[in-house]
């Protein structure tokens, strides 16, 4: 089966910035797929390239086995959800979604009906005769969502569009958004810089740093077995061993990562002195000191918390601490 | 309490921001309260007067007498020329500032950017009267233009557009294709400037999810960026139209020597003594300008206001 | 309300009241200096060397008289008016269109000829000349006079200059083998009504024109059509004097009504142009120093009367302004720069044929009723619109 998109040695530089460089990628047709990195990673460039809206400077895009390196975004089978929505102020909400309709030439009555169904989809029934200014943010999410959806789009891009909501909001969308991709079939490109949200939303993530994929895998590959000290200390918080110090523990010489949450406080290879503490609600985060190498500890509710200078000792399960081979830093 | 007693003034303001707003206000509502509407309101008075024929003196019972003689074939002439004018002139200068707009609020970018603005301004730094003659020699039969269009033998097509009645002349500096052309340059920076201001004002987002939607440029402008320019348009027309329709100086540099609406006001006020006749010229821009207001209001040129 | 109105229109009326000499009080004698003169002047008047060095005619007053001077300078005859009306100047210099009003609203006083020594050198033609000269009373001091000429392109016309005006009234090749269309101008004020009036007394005698101030309704608009004819001919009006130099350097004018100034400067920076006076006569203006009815300082006023006939000032004027002196010595004895040829280019020796402005009323002396001024302005303004 042909990938959805694919990029060869995609580069897109402004002047001396490397905001994508030479970045290979598959996505798969009927894929949820997230590109997940910290602001300026590359990762809105590359949906950005996918759209059309910027033009690589080195690399070629295919959108389902055709080369559309060189196409405008009006000729791309995708569609796009902006990070501000960018309604047009002056539409209506029927007419906002019915616009591409409208300017592929459909009739009015169908693009009426096709609009209507879409406002369903999202429902947002009986919402198509007021002004985008009169709507709430995510009322507005969705009429971009639905004005995206209205042209049958074989990729749909998502630019950070749960950026701007509140925190319930956006777990509610985030669950809709996910049946809604299940129910179309089609593949969703998803940008965020949220690792919770990538990692609950994607069915593969990928992880971006100064313009280049760190790794591509399932949310458990990425959290669990994070090939670079970045993509462990970006996806989680995991705390990152020194190539010395995993040395001293299991004679490799290699960086490792060890979830805060795997480790264990009264038994254990290492010791420390407690020099932070946070209450986190469910959990309580602490950080601990062994001999310069500083380790986040999570501690979940009803467990044993040390006081801030107490001395401890931690230790992990077998496996917890995933050793990263494949990292040359 | 230290503070408060060293500057009992800004905290008193602080405290009762009413006032504040009361002292800022004050000021800008007496000068359009006294100056501007009484002045209004006193020329507006005079237009229901009119003048004896047989005297000259005024007579000062309210009627519609002096409304009438606008109609006079000499007088709604000038009326409709100067409206024609303005028309031209704003409609030209829509188009000519568009483009520079676009690309200024597009695509300039730092040092381009003050080019751009210096660029438009400039001309309003030098005198307006400076400019107006530098354009009556530019235009003149030996001028400039004239000379170009030799230089690259031309002149014929000058000649053929010169012919032509109405707008051409014995030279474009006698003409009224001259009057346009002076009109059009000494206030373009007014059309650009709004239509630049609304331009800037729309995210680039908005232009991106156009072509996303399927839309050709040539759509995306048509349908998404002109209704969000219209407000600058509408902005800039309201200067230029109003601009063209009180001025009194370029028609009587460059052009026929056919009187417009400025003019008119300016002789019979000045030269004439008819007072009541110069306030009724100077009443029809100020309805004219209100009906195409309400026009531009009712076509929702205003809504993102 | 109404009264504020009544009041800001109060010179307006002044314009068309019927003249009524009054007895107001004549200075009989005079003293000391005040020490400060007021003046209301046309623009380039009264110079103290500031344009240009040569020109002053103010310094040397001042010195001899301790009388400091202060000119504001009015640009229409009405601004004239109106300064007057409002009050606080001593003198002004008044054209004809104006001088009559401010006898007839009583803002200028009566002069007394014999406080000022040097009356007798004043030009006969001017000394009782009917606009400051009324019922047998001196309202003014005659100033300065000119001629509204006839200036044409000397290559285009070459060796036969233009003697009538109907170079610019009626179509015609010119010498050069061109039609004058779109080559001549006319003056763009209500006033050159008055000029087509003037070719019409040579031209169509059975109309009866006896003045071409004073026109009944058919004269006018036989008037108005020669008009509507140039209309025709003339691509602008010209108004300006400047605007009229650069048309005649950069459109190609061929002809056109102007005065002496503008005639000079196109000769002084060598543009191929002279100037006649056409057989059917010209128009002309002519202005003189008039005293505000409430002057503040008669003594200077009175002094700066007699240096006006006395001094360079009438001499080196006549130069500045392309005008003729009301001093007929002036020309001659050598007290500024003009000289006789001078004064002749001037048309100093054309006197009876210029017919000087005067503001046109309805109640006029030469027959029952003519058109009135206002009635000109907007005729004029239809004639120059196509209409």
């Amino acid at each position: 089966m042909t990938a959805a998109i694919s990029f060869k040695g995609l580069s897109r530089h402004f002047g001396d910035v490397r905001a994508v460089d030479s970045v290979d990628l598959e996505i798969g047709a009927g894929e949820f797929f997230v590109l997940l990195g910290p602001s300026g990673s590359g990762k809105t460039t590359c949906l950005r390239l996918i759209a059309g809206f910027e033009r690589p400077t080195a690399g070629r895009i295919w959108i389902f086995g055709e080369d559309a390196t060189a196409a405008p975004p009006y000729r791309r089978p995708v569609n796009t959800v902006f990070q501000d929505y960018a309604l047009f102020p002056h539409l209506n909400v029927r007419d906002n979604v019915a616009y591409g309709l409208m300017v592929r030439g459909d009739a009015k009555a169908a693009r009426r009906k096709s609009a209507d169904e879409a406002l369903a989809l999202v429902a947002l029934d009986g919402f198509g005769d007021r002004k985008p200014s009169e709507l709430s943010g995510g009322q507005r999410q969705r009429v971009a969502l639905a004005r995206a959806l209205v042209m049958q789009p074989k990729v749909l891009l998502l630019d950070e569009p749960l950026g701007a909501l509140d925190l319930k909001l956006r777990e509610q969308m985030q669950g809709e958004l996910k049946t809604l991709q299940r129910q179309l079939g089609i593949a969703f490109v998803f940008v965020t810089h949220d690792q919770g949200e990538a990692l609950s939303m994607g069915d593969r993530v990928a992880v971006f740093d100064k313009g280049r994929i760190q790794q591509v895998g399932s949310p458990e590959d990425v959290y669990d077995r994070p090939e670079t000290p970045f993509v462990a200390d970006f996806v989680g918080a995991s705390n990152v061993l020194s190539a010395d110090m995993v040395h001293d523990l299991v004679g490799r010489n290699a960086p490792a990562s060890l979830r805060p949450e795997a480790i264990r406080i009264g038994f254990g290879p290492l010791a420390g002195v407690v020099h932070a503490r946070a209450f986190l609600g469910s959990a309580t985060r602490i950080e601990v000191d062994c001999d310069g190498q500083k380790l986040k500890v999570l501690i979940p509710k009803g467990g044993e918390v040390p006081q801030m200078g107490d001395s401890v000792t931690l230790g992990w399960s077998e496996g917890a601490l995933h050793i990263m081979d494949s990292a040359n830093g | 309490m230290a503070e408060a007693r060293r500057a009992p003034l800004s905290d008193t303001l602080w405290r009762r921001p009413r006032l504040l707003l009361a002292l800022l206000i004050t000021p800008p509502l007496l000068w359009l309260g006294i100056v501007y509407l009484g002045a209004l309101f006193a020329l507006l008075a005079q237009s229901f007067f009119s003048i004896d024929e047989f005297s000259g003196l005024i007579s000062y019972e309210l009627t519609l007498k002096t409304y009438a003689e606008l109609l006079r074939a000499s007088n709604l002439d000038i009326l409709l020329r100067t409206i024609a004018m303005a028309s031209a002139v704003t409609v030209s200068a829509a188009v000519v500032a568009f483009p520079i707009a676009y690309y200024a609020a597009r695509y300039a970018r730092g040092r381009w950017k003050a080019v751009f603005y210096l660029g438009a301004m400039l001309p309003l730094w030098s005198s307006y009267l400076v400019k107006v003659y530098s354009w009556k020699l530019i235009l003149a039969k030996e001028g400039v233009l004239n000379w170009l269009f030799e230089t690259l033998h031309l002149a014929w097509v000058l000649e053929a557009y010169l012919a032509i009645p109405v707008i051409g002349g014995n030279s474009l500096s006698v003409s009224w294709t001259g009057t346009f052309l002076v009109f059009l340059y000494v206030w373009l920076p007014f059309m650009i400037l709004p239509i630049q201001a609304s331009l800037e004002r729309v995210p680039p987002s908005m232009l991106e999810a156009s072509g996303d939607l399927g839309a050709r440029p040539g759509q995306t402008l048509r349908y998404v960026i002109l209704p969000l320019a219209l407000p600058g348009i509408i902005a800039g027309s309201i200067f230029t139209f109003s601009l063209t329709m009180g001025d009194y100086i370029v028609p009587q540099i460059v052009g026929t020597s056919a009187r417009m609406i400025g003019q008119a006001v300016y002789q019979f006020q000045g030269t004439a003594g008819n007072i009541p006749l110069a306030a009724a010229f100077a009443v029809v821009p100020i309805v004219v300008m209100g009906v195409y207001l309400t026009l531009a209001k009712s076509a929702g040129a205003f809504d993102e206001l | 309300m109404k009264g504020v109105l009544r009041s800001s229109a109060a010179f307006c009326m002044a314009a068309t009241v019927t003249v009524q000499p009054l007895a107001a009080e004549m200075v009989t004698e005079l003293g000391d200096g005040e020490g400060a003169l007021n003046i209301v002047a046309w623009p380039g008047y009264i110079e103290r060397g500031e344009t240009a060095a040569d020109f002053d005619w103010v310094t040397g007053f001042e010195e001899a008289t301790g009388c400091t001077v202060n000119v504001k300078t009015a640009n229409t005859s009405d601004e004239m008016v109106a300064l007057m009306n409002e009050g606080g100047f001593d003198l002004v210099t008044a054209s004809g269109d104006a001088s009559l009003r401010m006898v007839a609203g009583k803002r200028v006083q009566p002069i007394n000829t014999s406080l000022i020594p040097s009356w007798n050198a004043i030009d006969d033609r001017l000394k009782e000349a009917p606009w400051h000269f009324v019922d047998g009373t001196h309202y003014g001091t005659p100033y300065m006079w000119g001629p509204n000429i006839l200036m044409y392109n000397t290559e285009i016309f070459g060796d036969s200059a233009p003697t009538s005006w109907n170079v610019v009234f009626e179509e015609m090749n010119l010498p050069d083998g061109q039609s004058n269309q779109g080559r001549v101008q006319a003056y763009d004020g209500p006033i050159h009504i008055a000029d087509a009036a003037l070719y019409l007394m040579t031209h169509k005698p059975e109309l009866g024109i006896t003045s071409p101030y004073e026109l009944n309704q058919e004269q006018y608009d036989a008037a108005l059509d020669l008009l509507r004819v140039q209309r025709t001919l003339v691509s602008r009006y010209w108004h300006d004097a400047f605007i009229q130099i650069d048309d005649f350097k950069n459109e190609g004018m061929a002809a056109s009504g102007s005065w002496p100034f503008q005639r000079n400067l196109l000769q002084g920076d060598g543009a191929p142009v002279s100037s006649v006076f056409p057989k059917e006569g010209v128009t002309g203006w002519a202005d003189t120093t008039m005293m505000h009815v409430d002057s503040e300082n008669p003594n200077c006023a009175y002094m700066w009367m007699e240096h006006t006939l006395s001094s360079n000032l009438m001499s080196d004027l006549s130069v500045w302004f392309g005008a003729n002196p009301a001093v007929p010595a002036a020309c001659t004895d050598g007290r500024g720069k003009q000289t006789a040829e001078g004064c002749t280019a001037n048309g100093f020796d054309n006197f009876e044929q210029v017919r000087f402005w005067t503001t046109p009323v309805s109640r006029c002396e030469s027959q029952e009723e003519c058109v009135p001024y206002y009635r000109w302005v907007s005729d004029y303004i239809g004639v120059i619109g196509g209409r």
